[in-house]
């Protein structure tokens, strides 16, 4: 783990750390490193990809449209709407 | 030296279904109400738990198929994190590591003959919301009606090489997609999206250049043009030296007709793919595969084929009607009304085709039934109905799809009469109100004759055998 790269992952995340939080997200990192390193050196070539942990497959709905929420109930907990739309701060200049 | 551009495409495909990918609201808000077609699934509340609509999976599985691909029997999604606004959830819900569909190629003709265009993959995945900048200049409103709604992204491998190509690609796409009934592909709907990959390398090599994503063209013609340009613009780069290419994303300016660098291009690793785990993988049995695989249509060439080979049309003919997949059955349910393809596919195109082209729907919005129409045909050319009456029933037809033809003529008087009585009566009358029109014709212009028929077919609302008025008329000026 390098200072780059948890500014890279800083940026993608949105997060500001202290200089406490990185020394003890890049202790992280690096140990969790070392297990992905361990588990690489194991030969899966022959292995078939698990898909999920668990044996279960999903299960799917059918294709029908209900609607029983209506939007001031949605919207009750916005810190701010204006007609019917939820109100972000700006993202383009 | 000559280069060669390469050309690789992104193209989101909106797909017909009635409800979103992974809640039940409504997929179709187009000029709703902004946030009525929500619910706290798809606009990210915590907790919230998605339900994969089953029929999303058949419609990656058809799209899979109509392109030549193979349907990964268990299909996973996962989650693809980026923070803006019009995702509520801060990730995308799409497929990685096992897509619906892998290793499809499409065929595609230019002027340059045929040529394979391999498919790399296609993924189902959730549409994003929309963001509204004009409304206040302190804040950003946001739409989540278009949350959720199920996507397919079909990506090529850079098997292209000029605009043309795109445009015979895209196309072929939006024919297949469309005969398979699994989406609309209208780029001015924005039901297709495209993200054009391109490079530049020099004429026979093998590496590639440096490639640039260009998004935002809303249209076949805004694609060529970009290609033309970002083309032009990489050669000059790499000849004269004028700037150095980076692997970016543009934005296309279809009105300056120039692309402008938006951001610097995020590798898959910024994205953080990793399984969803709130979403079990969808395991695609062999009793639903093979109910998806028994339910498309042939492709339009090979009905196109058929059309000419064993139904005796003109290649012209066949071609008109393999337009649309509702054009097709609508045609083949009439043909097997009547037996005669060729009257069938007269009807089909000179008025069929004209009534929608008229009432400005497309082809594949037409749900006449061809049964119907096969009747009707059947009652003008036993002439049993005039023509121009038929012409009537079948626009009335397209109103109320219940209407059965024959009865509708019966009810409104458009049974053609066998009375000679009654043709009598009314040439009788014709002739004695034209003396001057009776007297040309006598005279040797035989196109007075047509005004007096015509007045004759009017009074008797063309409900009249054409060949019996007209020898009933000239027999009755002869006599005179
Ligand atoms: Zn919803």
């Amino acid at each position: 783990m390098t200072r780059e790269i948890l500014r890279r992952l800083e940026l993608l995340n949105q997060l500001s750390l202290t200089e406490e939080e990185k020394e003890s997200v890049m202790a992280f990192f690096d140990a969790r490193e070392a297990d992905a390193a361990c588990l690489e050196s194991i030969d899966t070539s022959e292995v078939e990809r698990m898909v999920h942990v668990m044996p279960i497959m999903t299960v799917v709905r059918e294709d029908v449209v209900s609607q029983p929420y209506s939007r001031e109930e949605l919207q009750r907990s916005a810190p701010e709407t204006d007609e019917g739309y939820w109100c972000v701060p700006r993202v383009v200049e | 030296m000559r280069y060669e551009t390469v050309i690789g495409l992104e193209v989101h495909v909106e797909l017909a279904t009635k409800s979103k990918i992974f809640c039940s609201c409504s997929a179709h808000s187009y000029g709703a109400e902004p946030n009525t077609h929500v619910c706290p699934a798809c606009s990210g509340m915590p907790g919230m738990l998605p339900v994969v609509n089953k029929r999303v999976v058949d419609y990656g599985m058809k799209a899979g198929l109509m392109l030549n691909c193979d349907i990964n029997r268990i299909t996973t999604f996962d989650k693809k994190s980026y923070y803006y606004p019009d995702l509520p959830a801060a990730y995308q819900t799409t497929q990685w590591f096992a897509p619906v569909a892998v290793n499809g190629l499409v065929e595609i003709e230019t002027s340059k003959g045929k040529k394979g265009v391999r498919i790399k993959q296609i993924h189902m995945e959730e549409d994003a919301g929309k963001l509204v900048h004009d409304i206040r200049e302190d804040t950003t409103h946001v739409d989540f009606n278009r949350t959720s709604v199920p996507l397919i992204e079909i990506v090529s491998q850079p098997d292209l090489s000029s605009a043309e190509e795109v445009e015979a690609y895209l196309e072929r796409l939006k024919n297949l997609l469309r005969f398979a009934r699994v989406a609309e592909c209208e780029m001015a709907h924005g039901t297709m999206r495209c993200d054009v990959n391109l490079s530049v390398r020099p004429e026979g090599s093998d590496k590639l250049g440096v490639r640039t994503e260009m998004k935002n063209m809303n249209s076949v013609e805004a694609i060529k043009r970009a290609i033309e340009y970002e083309t032009a613009r990489h050669i000059d780069a790499l000849e004269n030296h004028t700037e150095i290419l980076v692997q970016e994303t543009r934005r296309w300016d279809d009105i300056k007709g120039k692309s402008y660098a938006m951001r610097s291009k995020e590798t898959a690793g910024d994205y953080r793919y990793f399984p969803d785990p709130n979403v079990m993988p969808v395991q695609i049995d062999d009793e639903w595969f093979e109910s998806i695989k028994s339910s498309l249509p042939e492709f339009p060439e090979v009905k196109q084929k058929k059309y000419e080979e064993a139904l005796g049309l003109s290649s012209y003919d066949a071609e008109q009607i393999t337009r649309s997949i509702a054009l097709c059955e609508c045609f083949e349910a009439a043909y097997a009304v009547t037996g005669n393809a060729k009257d069938a596919a007269n009807w089909m195109i000179s008025e069929v085709m004209s009534i929608l082209n008229a009432r400005q729907m497309t082809y594949d919005q037409l749900t006449l039934d061809g049964r119907a129409l096969g009747e009707l045909i059947k009652l003008v050319s036993d002439g049993t109905v005039g023509r121009a009456n038929g012409k009537k029933i079948l626009a009335a037809m397209f109103d109320d799809t219940a209407i059965s033809p024959k009865i509708y003529a019966e009810t409104n008087g458009m049974i053609v009469s066998n009375d000679t009585g009654l043709i009598e009566k009314t040439v009788k009358a014709a002739i004695a109100e034209a003396p001057k029109a009776v007297e040309d014709y006598k005279n040797g212009k035989e196109k007075a004759l047509m005004a007096i028929y015509g007045k004759c077919m009017k009074e008797l609302r063309g409900n009249c055998d054409p060949q019996v008025l007209k020898t009933i008329l000239i027999d009755m000026i002869n006599q005179m």
